[in-house]
């Protein structure tokens, strides 16, 4: 099989090799990554050398268009931001990530429509490693846990929740409106006017959407984004990408968890550009599976002893028994019964309550967490073998689970 | 033997100072020397064991943590795949030969070892086996009975003759011609209820979802 290589793909947000036309101003990157001497991307220059022969766009069209007039700030202003240069250090991010490609990120498709200088194409790379990564590592190290859950958690962790609370804590602001003159240092978008806060009901991508269809859980693994939830984000890049090619037409605005959440994806997407993959992986390591997850409180169970039982007649052992373990103060105003869910002679689960049937249900509840949250002891993920490296460790397949009970 | 209680409440009432506490205590408090010190002693709880100092002149970790719900994250050995390490490790730890005295330890030995039922706690429920004894005669007569007269053979008394579950009779006949009818008994029921009773009923609802949840 013929590898992909993803690297090349980095020279789109390098200066375009034919002429995209710019609105109000044209400001090629190469002016200012060559001052930088960023060695690696030299190779990018070498596919480029016709737009370095032509003569100076950025001094005739500078002098020409004050910064005011720029729906974002130019790049070569990156290097002259405080901002900036404190962000990189702040996140440790890879010497080769230039702060030109930063202050790019840092550009939402409502401030600009123009894809050579917003994060959509960025945002877009960086939404496939994230949504890799994390479920690499969800079901490599809880392989039995139901599709549901593992939205949930995907949501958790990448969701534009969780980006935007990221965002904050990295202590990225945001500008009150873009422009040429702001600070490329801050979050540039154009905000979203109440009255376009319009929730359309689209396209889900479903063969028979006419008809009356249910989304369920099959339906929404493969018709659905990646948090099982509609494509919203689909429909608004096509649309956006319409608007881009009449160039003065201005795009719908957006809010801050969606600028923020674009921003994050194509920081690690320009983070998977510059420095590659192991960086890539790093990054996602140190920012987003550190993150606290408590997996259990993910979990909804309907029915749980009866679930439980279904369970156990499918795995081959006992039907489970209620016991009561211990219970103190049954005549009194606040009892507690502690019951234990056994099958034959090992317990399974254990809950406490204040009434047998609460324990009852609760120790259900515990025990199939106790089935769902199984983890093996040394899981591998994919993408730790990746590379060919010979010095690496030897790919142990992961575990694959038959499913979870549907009762 | 009758002056004791009156000494013993003395003390407080010289700390209160004042006449008609000491009153009350020597009337109220009628507690005896006997009853005193088995209080007490029942009070003084035995240090446990993991604190005694087993291993003679020297450092040693003591492992005593709260009573409290086991981690869910902790996969029972019931539940760990056929290939997993961990079931060599808690049989291993299960096995008598490395007796330890920590109490998790112990708990763990009665959770993995063979232990006969007899050991086990009381079941919540007497464990009932099923019969299987209704042929489909018995089937197409309890849904003749139901079919002729819903309101005298309903799902309680079909259980009662045919020695079957409430359950059983539901997934083998039902009447829906009286279905709205009991529904609407129920509204008319539901709504003689007052704001508290409402209230409480949904509350009680809602507990009962949070159970699934582990709130």
């Amino acid at each position: 099989m013929k590898r992909l290589r993803l690297d090349r793909w980095g020279a789109q947000f390098l200066p375009p090799q034919y002429q995209v036309p710019r609105p109000r101003v044209l400001c090629p990157y190469q002016q200012a990554s060559h001052d930088h001497r960023i060695q690696h991307s030299t190779r990018f220059y070498r596919s480029t050398p016709a737009i370095r022969d032509t003569p100076d766009y950025e001094d005739s069209i500078d002098l020409a268009t004050p910064l005011e007039q720029l729906p974002s700030p130019p790049p070569k202003l990156a290097s002259s931001s405080a901002k900036l240069a404190a962000l990189h250090a702040r996140l440790s991010l890879p010497s080769k990530l230039p702060l030109h490609t930063l202050a790019r990120c840092l550009v939402d498709a409502s401030a600009d429509p123009s894809p050579d200088f917003n994060n959509s194409s960025l945002a877009i790379l960086g939404s496939e490693i994230l949504g890799y990564h994390t479920s690499e590592y969800l079901l490599c190290h809880y392989p039995r846990l139901p599709m549901t859950v593992l939205f949930a958690a995907q949501y958790a962790y990448v969701g534009p929740k969780a980006l935007r609370s990221m965002t904050l804590e990295w202590g990225v602001e945001v500008a009150a409106e873009p422009g040429g003159e702001v600070d490329p240092g801050l979050l540039q978008l154009k905000r979203l006017r109440p009255e376009e806060a319009v929730i359309q009901a689209g396209e889900t991508g479903r063969p028979n959407q006419q008809w009356a269809y249910r989304r369920g859980t099959s339906s929404r693994i493969v018709y659905d984004d990646q948090f099982g939830d509609l494509k919203k984000d689909a429909t608004t890049a096509s649309g956006n990408a319409m608007v881009v090619g009449s160039s003065t037409a201005q795009g719908p605005g957006a809010t801050d968890e969606e600028a923020s959440k674009n921003f994050v994806r194509a920081l690690v997407g320009a983070v998977y550009l510059h420095a590659g993959r192991a960086a890539a992986k790093r990054f996602f390591e140190q920012h987003f599976l550190s993150r606290q997850l408590e997996l259990s409180k993910l979990f909804d169970f309907k029915h749980a002893p009866r679930d439980l039982s279904r369970l156990c007649a499918r795995e081959g052992f006992e039907s489970p028994v209620a016991r009561l373990i211990s219970e103190t103060g049954r005549l009194s105003r606040h009892p507690v019964f502690v019951v234990g869910v056994y099958s034959g002679n090992d317990k399974l689960g254990e809950g406490a309550g204040a009434s047998l049937d609460e324990a009852r249900i609760r120790a259900a509840a515990a025990a199939l967490k106790g089935w769902y949250l199984y983890s093996p002891i040394d899981a591998m993920v994919p993408s730790d073998v990746e590379g060919g490296d010979k010095e690496k460790k030897k790919w142990e397949p992961a575990m694959i689970d038959i499913g979870e009970i549907i009762t | 033997m009758n002056c004791n209680p009156i000494s013993r409440a003395l003390p407080r009432a010289k700390l209160s100072s004042s006449p008609v506490n000491s009153l009350q205590a020597s009337t109220i408090c009628r507690r005896h020397e006997s009853s005193y010190r088995r209080t007490q002693k029942r009070l003084r709880v035995k240090p446990d064991p993991s604190f005694t100092n087993t291993t003679t002149h020297q450092d040693h970790i003591i492992f005593n943590p709260p009573s409290s719900a086991p981690s869910v994250y902790h996969t029972p050995l019931k539940f760990l795949p056929k290939g997993d390490r961990r079931r060599d490790l808690y049989t291993s730890a299960s096995s008598p030969s490395s007796s330890s005295h920590t109490t998790t330890q112990q708990q763990q030995q009665q959770q993995s070892t063979p232990t006969p039922s007899a050991r086990l706690p009381p079941a919540l429920k007497s464990p009932t086996e099923k019969k299987y004894h209704l042929t489909e005669s018995d089937i197409a007569s309890m849904r003749e009975l139901r079919a002729a007269d819903p309101r005298q053979w309903t799902r309680v008394r079909l259980a009662q003759r045919f020695e079957c579950s409430e359950f059983f009779v539901s997934l083998c006949c039902h009447a829906p011609e009286i279905k709205s009818e009991r529904e609407q008994q129920l509204e008319d029921i539901k709504r003689r209820w007052g704001r508290r009773k409402t209230e409480a009923r949904q509350d009680r609802q809602r507990r009962k979802e949070s159970w699934g949840r582990d709130e």
